[in-house]
């Protein structure tokens, strides 16, 4: 009998307990250092490279596909630059310390913009981490893509080199 | 009631009631830090669980009813 | 806790043979390599140990490979061991009792008062398990594995497949699973006639081989487990997760313990007979399990409940919780402290029965195998990670596990009065385990 009652009470906090913290604010218990509205940061640079295509790309720290995806933005951002082309990155992590301890193992010879607040993901409506976007020379999108494929390296460079020849 | 379906009443009742007392559930993908974590994941050490199964199913009469799927850091 | 963050492709679950069969679901979790093309091992040796009961000794060595674009392989080996005694069914009595080994050859004798205990459990397993997932769209995740496992007098041999499906941006997950499972088993001594007399005497005398094979049915028989499983996960908001299942299993065959007998007692509870226990030949197992998962500000706290019911009127209540707790770099080494508490409770089967009346007629089916009788269990336990070598991960867990059977409501004529019917169940679990 006790048993009964105990384990009925505790499921009953249980839930309660669950049920306050499930209607909690979303994620405004970020905390970032924040310097730079980033938004204005990404306009700033975006404005550097018009009339270049431009390849945007959305990472984190603890995201494990955008480990494979640096080695190869590395080298598109050297193979193509000459062409009027550029890597620029958007960080994610609500964790500075943590972004940075990611470019020490995985090196970036491309442009970082730090976005803890996700004002530029939201902005641009990021359906899925990584993200990318292709920016033609028009400053227009052309190309959005979710997710990070090796397999698909092949095809995102045909559609860079299609974008430079214009 | 019996106590099978005052227990399941307790279970869905509640799921109910949280699923539209809140307006959203979920996040952006980008705000998956603390979900990406091991700490997070639904099985944190499946060698653990496959032990501990092993000697539960051995001693008592019941087993498994876990599951798979979803949470992490919903990459790719 | 690994220095490369884990991407959950999704996981997903193959089930292992129990020491004795059947099925339980074991996870060959999924997530991705660090870099494509490697290898990563987990291996794990676990010691359990029962006061004056059983021991047993498992490893498991698990190998992962992630190729391009979270293609999965994972391979795992077990090996198990396990000696030590167990109870046979019958209940103690104010006398010695002689009993007869499984195989026949051989009778052993139980001290006054003591729980009859059989200790010629001594076995070795061997199981492997192979499992392949990858996705087959976007936002759909497919897994399929095979199972083999062998002992003595055991072998399983099963299937699995299992698809997840994610919606809202991967916020909801629904996933499917099913597998199915092929036993024979061939115990020693072979098949017992259900509610045969146990024959006790000289294994040695000449008409010893014909009588005992008259008590037997055969040398084997098999058994086919099949499961189903209906998932749901959903993120709740950036600290919370929570998961949802409903799961059905079927098992047909031959269901009983041809090691397990019980006793027949006069109305002074003085024994007058030992019988082979009988169990019915399918069961149907439905459970609902629920597992939330909370990050406070560094603690991370899991919590599931699971509500199991079946056609053999057993019942059970399981409630689990972990609570993760990251200790500060000291030594400058990443580690957690992690405690543990489970409690379990079950009701009795419909054909459990400590013990069986002479004045009664014989039932249909009978065990006391306290396994499937009234019972209460607790798990308290501690485990200890560290990160040690590159980002190699040590830890270490010991556990303390007591199982409480207790009445269910049977009346205990004359010296059974005096007796323990329901003895209590003691064991010690420490595990060391080392990925790299």
């Amino acid at each position: 009998m006790r048993y009964f009652l105990t384990k009925h009470l505790s499921l009953v906090v249980l839930f309660t307990l669950l049920f306050n913290v499930v209607c909690d604010a979303k994620a405004t218990d970020v905390k970032a250092i924040e310097q730079v509205n980033s938004r204005e940061a990404l306009e700033q640079v975006l404005a550097q490279h018009k009339g270049e295509v431009v390849y945007l790309d959305f990472w984190a720290s603890w995201c494990v596909p955008c480990r494979k995806s640096f080695p190869w933005m590395n080298a598109i951002q050297a193979k193509y630059q000459s062409k009027g082309f550029s890597v620029i990155s958007v960080n994610l992590d609500a964790n500075y310390n943590l972004a940075q301890k990611f470019l020490v193992e995985n090196p970036a010879s491309f442009t970082v913009i730090y976005d803890p607040k996700g004002k530029i993901a939201k902005h641009f409506a990021i359906q899925g981490m990584p993200s990318s976007m292709l920016i033609g020379r028009d400053g227009k999108i052309k190309q959005r893509h979710t997710g990070f494929f090796t397999k698909k390296i092949p095809e995102y460079q045909h559609e860079i080199e299609l974008l430079l020849s214009k | 009631m019996n106590t099978g379906h005052k227990i399941k009443l307790a279970l869905i009742v509640p799921l109910i009631a949280t699923a539209s007392g809140c307006t959203s559930l979920g996040v952006e993908p980008w705000e998956r830090d603390l979900l990406a974590k091991d700490a997070m994941s639904l099985t944190s050490s499946p060698i653990d669980s496959a032990l501990d199964d092993h000697i539960y199913f051995s001693k008592e009469a019941s087993s498994g009813g876990k599951g798979f799927g979803g949470g992490g850091c919903g990459c790719n | 806790m690994k220095t490369e963050k884990t991407n959950i492709k999704a996981a997903l679950t193959i089930a292992t043979a129990a020491l004795l069969g059947g099925n339980t679901v074991a996870h060959a979790e999924t997530t991705a390599a660090k870099e494509d093309n490697s290898w990563e091992f987990d291996s794990a040796f676990l010691f359990y140990s029962e006061t004056d009961r059983v021991s047993a000794s498992e490893v498991i060595l698990n190998a992962k490979k992630s190729f391009e674009d979270d293609e999965i392989l994972n391979l795992k080996l077990t090996v198990d061991a396990l000696t030590g005694a167990s109870a046979n069914g019958a209940v103690a009595q104010p006398t010695v009792q002689t009993f007869t080994r499984p195989s026949g050859n051989g009778q052993y004798d139980i001290a006054p008062g003591d729980t009859p205990l059989d200790d010629t459990f001594h076995d070795t397993r061997v199981q492997l398990n192979a499992q392949w997932t990858q996705a087959v769209a976007d936002n759909l995740t497919a897994s399929g594995g095979v199972h083999i496992s062998k002992e003595y007098d055991y072998l399983s041999l099963g299937v699995n497949g299992n698809i997840a499906m994610d919606f809202d941006r991967k916020n909801s997950t629904v996933s499917l699973g099913f597998s199915h499972f092929q036993d024979t088993f061939t115990p020693e001594g072979g098949i017992p006639k259900p509610f045969a007399s146990m024959l006790i005497g000289d294994s040695s005398a000449p008409t010893w081989d014909d009588e005992f094979a008259k008590t037997r049915l055969g040398s084997d028989d098999d058994k086919t487990t099949t499961d189903l499983l209906l998932g749901f996960t959903q993120v709740i908001n950036r600290r919370m997760i929570m998961q949802f299942n409903y799961s059905y299993s079927m098992v047909d065959g031959y269901l009983t313990d041809p090691f397990k007998i019980l006793t027949i007692v006069d109305d002074n509870g003085i024994a007058q007979d030992y019988v082979y226990e009988s169990r019915p030949d399918s069961r149907v197992k439905q459970s609902i399990y629920a597992q939330s998962l909370y990050h406070f500000d560094t603690n991370v706290l899991d919590v599931s409940y699971r509500y199991m019911w079946d056609d053999g009127e057993i019942t059970s209540h399981t409630i689990d919780s972990r609570f993760t707790i990251p200790l500060s770099d000291s030594f400058s080494r990443e580690s957690y402290i992690q405690p543990h508490f489970r409690f379990y409770q079950q009701s009795a089967a419909d054909f459990y029965q400590p013990f069986i009346l002479a004045s009664e007629p014989l039932p249909v089916f009978a065990s006391a195998d306290y396994r499937i009788g009234e019972m209460t269990a607790f798990t308290i336990g501690l485990k200890y990670g560290l990160l040690v070598n590159n980002g190699h991960e040590l830890s270490f867990r010991l556990e303390y596990y007591r199982q409480t059977p207790t009445d269910a409501g049977f009346d205990e004529p004359g010296v059974l009065k005096e007796v323990d019917l329901y003895p209590s169940v003691d064991a010690m679990i420490a595990q060391v385990s080392y990925s790299f």
